[in-house]
């Protein structure tokens, strides 16, 4: 699925035409319900959920726009004072790269990339409160959009509710998980 | 006759009015149902049922605007976005909290019977004789046998599945085949069951009223767990799927949404209620339904908010206010307390399906001449199951191989926690708020309801046998957990118009009718004098059963 029909799906699935505030070139500013979103943050935040999820044999975060839905939790069911520390976490975020390797995460190769991203593991990072809350955000919201996502329920595991059924002993097989209880 | 003229009126139309309309309907009657809310109608209106997750903007989450239109709703689970529609506005329905009491309410056709937990137990005589045996509150009128054959009949149409497991202190019914406990939990079963053999303490299969065969116009249970959508295949018990078809076939029923009683009226010659007062919820229009019987079931506190609000130039705090009793001895089930660990090995096993239901433990304290330093005692709902793709692995945060990681199954997990017995108290109460209004004008309720010293020493019990337990049946790194006891928070309101033997101190007599109007019945959970550890709603079938089929006979020999 590309971006484009994701989105179109999500609209769909709101219920209405209303498309996610999304940015271009000529287009440099995002008006979300709660906040602005330049270009560049788009593009920041894209590449970040593209390092948790990355596109492998298997689709990665940008395949599945996750992006857009990290934005839309963080816009409708975020509290004001949270969401305040995710953008200026957002605001600080690149002086990691730049402290890193002296490059702006755009410019980081995917190895440097990773490693920005694994800083936030050690404890002694000395990072902010904001910054922590912006990542830690960013990362959870990845991960559900990702695990919640059709292709993940569909394709990684098993989605198969009618005609229903209830097996107590079944095999794990390639280790991969049945199905979520969702 | 006049056209706003039955022989029955039902207010009401959750779990209990239901049954009242089909039992009324079913021997005769015409009847006609009031519901305040709106319609919903079977299948066709249950338009999350179908979505898959990823459907749901936010996931089935929750935004800030619904936590704010929702400040009571937002405390505990039922405020999501998969079924918002369910829950009452609490704008435009508002109460007062004297003390923090949680009320969750669904007014609309179906009532809570949509989206209720289905899980269905028997009393015993035990819990019958409770109240007697311990001189708190009123003794119940009725024994174990006086429901015994309506708990049969209500089983067999509403469709219960169970396993006879000869508990003797949960008595077995009239089950469709048991759902299976996954293979975790039969193990840790059957080490529970050897290990507490000599304890009478028992770990069984959750008896639900989800259906494992078809019933007429109802497929069996498809294992989606996605209930409280609203099932398309009529395959739990609701109003909707069960009730209200029967009722309506008999051509006897006329059911009329957006109708808030606002009062019944009650004739001081006869003694007796002729009919009740309706205010239209989408017009404000006024309009009266006059009946022979009147069937109160407009859930817990709001069947005591109908009669306090009735009859007040007789009795100034309402029809059946005139033990004092009305309003008085609220309970719930107090909940948030157990225990959960980590179940080792099983790794190349896995469980197929989404079972919307899981394993109970009946009560086993203060029985057989056990005795607590509190009285009663509570049962445990829970069950094992594999965690997924949400676990945290430390080392690995994000990249490829995380990302294939998250669709491998996780540990094994098994968890419980308690539902306890709420003791009556006559300070538990609700009362009419004349000073504060809804958005038609109508006073609302005050709520002044809080655990007590028996319940919290309870909840010791709760969290503690609960790791206990678990520990002797194998599950390790057992953790409790015993949260604000918050009444209101089970979502089994019950007391209010108790049932007794002595029109001094009870609202209701043997039979379910107003002391002071006998042919008003209240047969939802404002009936009950104490309320077990059990979960009440097939009580509240068979009591509504049992009270229909007597106000028929009553009618018929023209005592009313």
């Amino acid at each position: 699925m590309d971006r484009r029909t994701a989105i179109q799906n999500l609209a769909l699935v709101i219920g209405g035409a209303v498309l996610l505030p999304h940015c271009s070139k000529s287009n440099p500013t995002a008006h979300f319900k709660h906040f602005d979103i330049t270009y560049d943050q788009q593009t920041l935040i894209t590449d970040i959920a593209e390092t948790i999820i990355p596109k492998t044999n298997t689709p990665g975060a940008t395949d599945l726009n996750l992006y857009g839905f990290v934005m839309k939790m963080v816009d409708e069911c975020t509290k004001k004072e949270d969401q305040q520390a995710f953008m200026k976490g957002l605001g600080e975020f690149d002086s990691i790269p730049k402290k890193m390797f002296n490059k702006t995460f755009a410019e980081c190769s995917k190895k440097e990339r990773e490693d920005v991203l694994k800083s936030f593991e050690k404890k002694d990072n000395g990072y902010s409160k904001d910054l922590t809350a912006f990542y830690q955000g960013v990362r959870g919201l990845t991960v559900w959009g990702y695990t919640e996502s059709k292709y993940f329920m569909t394709k990684e595991i098993v989605y198969e509710l009618v005609p229903g059924r209830y097996n107590a002993w079944y095999p794990v097989k390639n280790g991969k998980a049945v199905a979520k209880n969702a | 006759m006049s056209t706003n003229t039955y022989d029955a009126i039902v207010i009401g139309s959750g779990i209990s009015g239901g049954w009242a309309a089909k039992e009324l309907t079913q021997k005769g009657l015409k009847t006609i149902m009031l519901e305040r809310g709106r319609n919903i109608e079977h299948v066709k209106d249950y338009v999350n049922a179908n979505k898959a997750p990823w459907e749901f903007p936010h996931r089935g989450g929750r935004t800030v605007q619904m936590e704010k239109d929702y400040p009571v709703l937002k405390r505990d689970y039922p405020l999501n976005e998969t079924n918002l529609d369910y829950w009452v506005n609490e704008k435009e329905s508002p109460y007062v909290e004297i003390k923090r009491f949680d009320w969750f309410r669904g007014y609309h056709v179906g009532g809570r019977s949509l989206m209720w937990g289905r899980q269905s137990y028997r009393w015993h005589d035990t819990d019958f004789e409770a109240n007697l045996k311990d001189g708190i509150g009123v003794d119940w009128p009725i024994r174990y046998k006086d429901l015994e054959p309506w708990y049969s009949y209500v089983e067999g149409f509403a469709g219960i599945s169970g396993n006879r497991d000869g508990v003797p202190i949960l008595p077995d019914g009239n089950f469709m085949p048991p759902m299976e406990m996954n293979c975790v939990e039969k193990d840790v079963a059957d080490r529970f069951n050897k290990f507490y053999k000599e304890h009478n303490r028992h770990m069984i299969i959750g008896r639900t009223a989800n259906i494992t065969k078809p019933l007429p116009g109802r497929t069996n249970c498809q294992y989606r767990n996605k209930c409280w959508l609203g099932c398309p295949f009529g395959a739990y018990f609701s109003t909707q799927s069960s009730t209200l078809p029967a009722a309506v076939a008999t051509g006897n029923l006329t059911v009329r949404p957006w109708s808030i009683v606002t009062k019944i009226l009650y004739d001081k010659d006869t003694k007796k209620a002729k009919g009740v007062e309706v205010l239209d919820a989408e017009t404000n229009k006024t309009y009266e339904f006059y009946a022979k019987i009147i069937f109160v079931n407009a859930s817990t506190l709001n069947s005591a908010w109908v009669l306090m609000n009735s009859a007040t130039d007789i009795w100034p705090d309402g029809l059946g206010s005139s033990s004092g009793e009305l309003g008085h001895n609220l309970m719930d089930h107090h909940l948030g307390v157990g225990a959960g660990g980590v179940v080792e090995g099983f790794e190349d096993k896995y469980y197929f399906g989404r079972r919307a239901n899981g394993i109970y433990i009946p009560r086993f304290r203060n029985l057989n001449g056990e005795k607590r330093d509190y009285i009663r005692g509570f049962g445990y709902q829970g069950g094992g199951g594999r965690e997924e793709w949400g676990r945290s692995i430390p080392e690995m945060s994000i990249g490829g191989a995380f990302k294939d990681a998250l669709s491998e199954p996780g540990q094994w997990t098994f968890g419980m926690g308690g539902f306890g017995e709420t003791l009556p108290y006559h300070e538990n109460r609700a009362y009419l708020d004349k000073d504060k209004k809804d958005k038609w004008g109508l006073p609302v309720l005050a709520i002044d309801a809080t655990c007590k010293d028996n319940e919290l020493k309870m909840r010791i019990d709760m969290a503690n046998d609960a790791k206990e337990m678990l520990e002797a049946a194998g599950v390790k790194h057992v953790q409790t957990f015993n949260s604000e006891p918050v009444l209101g928070r089970g979502i089994h309101e019950m007391g209010t118009a108790r049932m007794g033997r002595d029109p001094k101190t009870s609202v209701l007599n043997e039979w379910n009718q107003v002391w002071d109007a006998k042919n008003v019945f209240v047969t939802d959970g404002a009936a009950m004098a104490s309320t077990a550890c059990q979960n009440p709603s097939l009580t509240y079938m068979a009591m509504t059963a049992r009270a229909a089929n007597h106000a028929v006979e009553e009618l018929k020999k023209g005592n009313i």
